[in-house]
């Protein structure tokens, strides 16, 4: 037989457990808006009656109450997975899907003001001249449409080198920023092991590492494992990042300029277009293969152009600019070199006088175009001996604006060519945004508290305790008829 | 595999769809306050591309009709030039053949010749008519004149002509015509000696000294033939720039239209879209608004 009180012990275990458990939603009522918490579950177990409870005493099988056997933090490891892989893959296609509406913005096409509509400005400069080669207006208007040219392709440039630039410093920032999150996991690995370690919980510790290891997944495509000891390694392109409480950090090599990327054969010595690569700081030439979040996008918005023209989108845009540049000033320059100027046909002269319309220096012809002449009289548009006021030269640099193969033609190539990148970009980066979403609400459809779930344990919780208090008093009841009822037979 | 519904994946949802409600609206609001469909190259690569090239031909037909017409007035200038030159020609063919007439007495030879002698000047003028300055029987020449008058060392006047005879001015009315806007003085008028102001100077001279000058008819009217030539050579050229001014203006036209195609919003459609898109997005508030207030609390006592 059982210990006459033994029933007061198991409703008390009732009492200790049910408040536990009306704890634990209450955490999870408090924690119903705080990103990145886990539903936590208190795990009731009823415990079996003594089997051999001492010797002499029998059992009579009836458990002993309940107990808490831990409290379990309802997070679905697969759906995490899931969620970082799309994380890094959309964040991958976001960052490129920027880079390229950034880039198409600077563009400054379709208008009526972009690079574009100034070439054709500057071809009817040429037919207006060689309608009135005379005429000074239409020569100084005719040199100033030609500087607004040149400059309008400096500033496109310097576009393309200042957007370069900030994906450059933002890649390294965020670099850092890796690092640091990966000290951070490393830290909270090493605390969890202790905590589980010495028995107690640790489920919030686990969620500020889950959230840690998801912005890691956005930023360098990490991916995560779980040790059977609770710890997580984060590994990045198959190497670890973290393992256990060991970090190994993330360092940028390669150009720190956009000439770097771009290359400058006219530089002494020649700059050679390199890569800007994310390398392990430990072995610096090894490549860290980033497959996927921002500073990977990042890097393939940084890469140097290639043969094919499928290199990264700035650099490829400046070399655009920079067969723009050179058709321009090679079609220009090679017309004009054989015509002569009103001065030059005057004196009679028959060999043809004209020099470089256009000047070309230092590495890129977009950067380094500038108007060669100073005054307006030393546009040459006669040809040698058909008098000194013939426009017959600048008649034909002036159907340069049909030639298939000049600056007018190159430039709306690249410029669609951007735009369709630039659609695809867009597009192939809502798809993955999408399926991200779909991702964090499966994630979030398992791990977010649902407050009418609470409302509805809290009353279970409340009936319970409730019930058990009832059945205290009724021992107790039940003890005070034996012990003070008994033996009063006949008072 | 959505088991499981809670406040907050509710919240989240329920915040993207009015995002990208919000989204498509400000797209159509961009479209309809901008007035284009193209306000960045990715809207539509192709029609960007289009675009680009319809303005830049745009851009070259406005320049072409500019050529058109500057090359109109050089033609006009030249056709009164011709026309004021057949006439003082023909006035002294008159004159030439009256001198032939026997009756004349020397004084009267000497006023025909007189005459004559103005006739050459005005002749002169002609050639030398400028437009804007430049001077349309030598049309590459800078010399301000056509024809500059010297004498030679027996005092008598020469005539040299200035311009250049194998060169011409053009005037580019579209990517392959050309079409020729000044003349060649000295097809109209000669040169030098042979010049049409040489034979007059001839034909006064021999005036002058009582003679027949009927004999020198003949070059007169090579001169008069090759001013008509001349005239009809203007007209025709300038049926060509009448006709290609023609063509520029429903060139011109066409592309205006085919850019509006491709860059600009059917109003109506983008109205109706937007007002549509407003009760979607209005939908969304309103569901929104209703979805998240009841909790099971409010329905415990």
């Amino acid at each position: 037989m059982a210990s006459t009180f033994s029933g007061l012990g198991t409703a008390l275990s009732s009492l200790i457990a049910q408040r536990q458990a009306l704890t634990v939603a209450g955490q999870n009522i408090a924690n119903a808006n705080t990103p990145g918490y886990t539903r936590q579950r208190v795990d009731l177990a009823s415990v079996p009656g003594a089997q051999v409870p001492s010797m002499f005493a029998t059992s009579d099988g009836v458990g002993m109450g309940t107990q808490v056997t831990g409290i379990s933090r309802l997070s679905d490891q697969f759906l995490d997975t899931q969620l970082r892989s799309h994380t890094g893959t959309a964040s991958f296609l976001a960052a490129r899907a920027d880079a390229y509406t950034t880039l198409e913005t600077s563009l400054g096409e379709p208008s009526t003001t972009g690079l574009s509509s100034q070439l054709s400005t500057f071809w009817a400069g040429w037919h207006d001249v060689a309608n009135s080669p005379d005429d000074t207006a239409a020569r100084t208007v005719l040199l100033d449409d030609a500087r607004q040219v040149t400059e309008t392709l400096h500033a496109r440039y310097g576009d393309l080198q200042t957007q370069w630039q900030q994906a450059r410093s933002t890649t390294g920032t965020l670099v850092d920023q890796t690092n640091t999150l990966a000290s951070n996991v490393a830290d909270l690995n090493k605390r969890i092991l202790d905590i589980t370690n010495s028995g107690g919980s640790a489920n919030e510790l686990a969620d500020q590492r889950d959230q840690l290891v998801t912005q890691l997944s956005g930023l360098v495509g990490a991916t995560a494992r779980q040790r059977p000891d609770g710890q997580l390694d984060v590994m990045v392109g198959g190497n670890m990042l973290v393992s256990g409480d060991h970090v190994r950090q993330l360092a940028v090599s390669g150009p720190a300029a956009f000439s770097g990327a771009t290359g400058d054969p006219s530089a002494v010595p020649p700059v050679v277009a390199a890569a800007v690569r994310v390398v392990w700081a430990d072995a610096p030439t090894q490549d860290a293969a980033l497959s996927g979040g921002r500073v990977a996008g990042l890097l393939t918005v940084l890469a140097p152009p290639d043969a094919s023209g499928t290199g990264g989108m700035l650099t490829e845009a400046a070399a655009s600019l920079d067969t723009v540049a050179q058709a321009l000033a090679d079609g220009v320059n090679a017309l004009h070199r054989q015509g002569q100027t009103v001065a030059q046909a005057t004196a009679g002269s028959t060999a043809p006088g004209g020099t470089d319309f256009f000047a070309i220096s230092g590495g890129s012809a977009a950067a380094g175009i500038s108007v060669a002449l100073s005054t307006p009289d030393q546009i040459a548009v006669a040809a040698p001996g058909s008098g000194p006021l013939d426009g017959s030269v600048g008649q034909k640099i002036a159907a340069l604006a049909d030639s298939s193969s000049g600056p007018g033609a190159v430039w709306a190539a690249a410029v669609a060519q951007v735009g369709s990148m630039s659609a695809s970009a867009s597009s192939r980066s809502g798809v993955a945004e999408q399926a991200r979403a779909s991702a964090e609400t499966a994630q979030q459809s398992g791990a977010s508290v649902d407050t009418d779930e609470e409302t509805v344990s809290m009353l279970a919780f409340q009936r319970a305790y409730q019930g058990a208090a009832r059945v205290i008093t009724a021992m107790d009841e039940m003890l005070d008829t034996l012990i003070n009822r008994t033996g009063t037979v006949g008072r | 595999m959505l088991g499981r519904v809670t406040q907050q994946t509710v919240q989240a949802s329920s915040l993207r769809n009015l995002q990208s409600n919000l989204s498509r609206m400000a797209a159509l609001q961009a479209q309809m306050s901008s007035g284009t469909k193209l306000s960045l190259p990715s809207d539509d690569p192709s029609a960007t591309s289009d675009v680009m090239r319809l303005n830049a031909s745009s851009r070259q037909l406005d320049q072409f009709s500019r050529n058109a017409s500057d090359g109109t007035s050089w033609l006009t200038t030249i056709d009164t030039a011709l026309s004021s030159t057949t006439t003082a020609l023909q006035r002294a063919r008159d004159l030439t053949v009256q001198g032939g007439n026997g009756a004349y007495g020397t004084t009267s030879r000497q006023a025909l010749a007189t005459e004559i002698a103005g006739i050459r000047d005005d002749l002169l003028k002609q050639a030398n008519t400028t437009f804007l300055g430049r001077t349309v029987f030598a049309g590459t020449s800078n010399t301000g004149a056509a024809y500059t008058v010297g004498t030679d060392a027996s005092g008598n006047p020469t005539y040299t002509f200035n311009g250049v005879a194998t060169s011409s001015v053009q005037r580019q009315v579209g990517t392959d015509t050309q079409v020729r806007v000044d003349s060649d003085g000295s097809a109209v008028f000669g040169n030098g000696s042979s010049s049409v102001f040489a034979t007059l100077d001839g034909i006064a001279a021999t005036l002058n000294a009582g003679g027949d000058p009927t004999s020198q008819l003949a070059d007169l009217d090579k001169h008069l033939n090759a001013v008509t030539n001349e005239a009809a050579s203007v007209g025709s050229r300038q049926r060509v720039l009448d006709a290609s001014t023609a063509d520029l203006t429903s060139a011109s036209q066409t592309v205006k239209t085919q850019t509006s195609g491709l860059q600009d919003i059917d109003l109506a459609a983008v109205i109706m879209q937007l007002k549509s898109q407003e009760v979607a997005y209005q939908g969304a508030l309103g569901a929104t608004g209703r979805v998240l207030q009841p909790t099971l609390m409010d329905f415990l006592k």
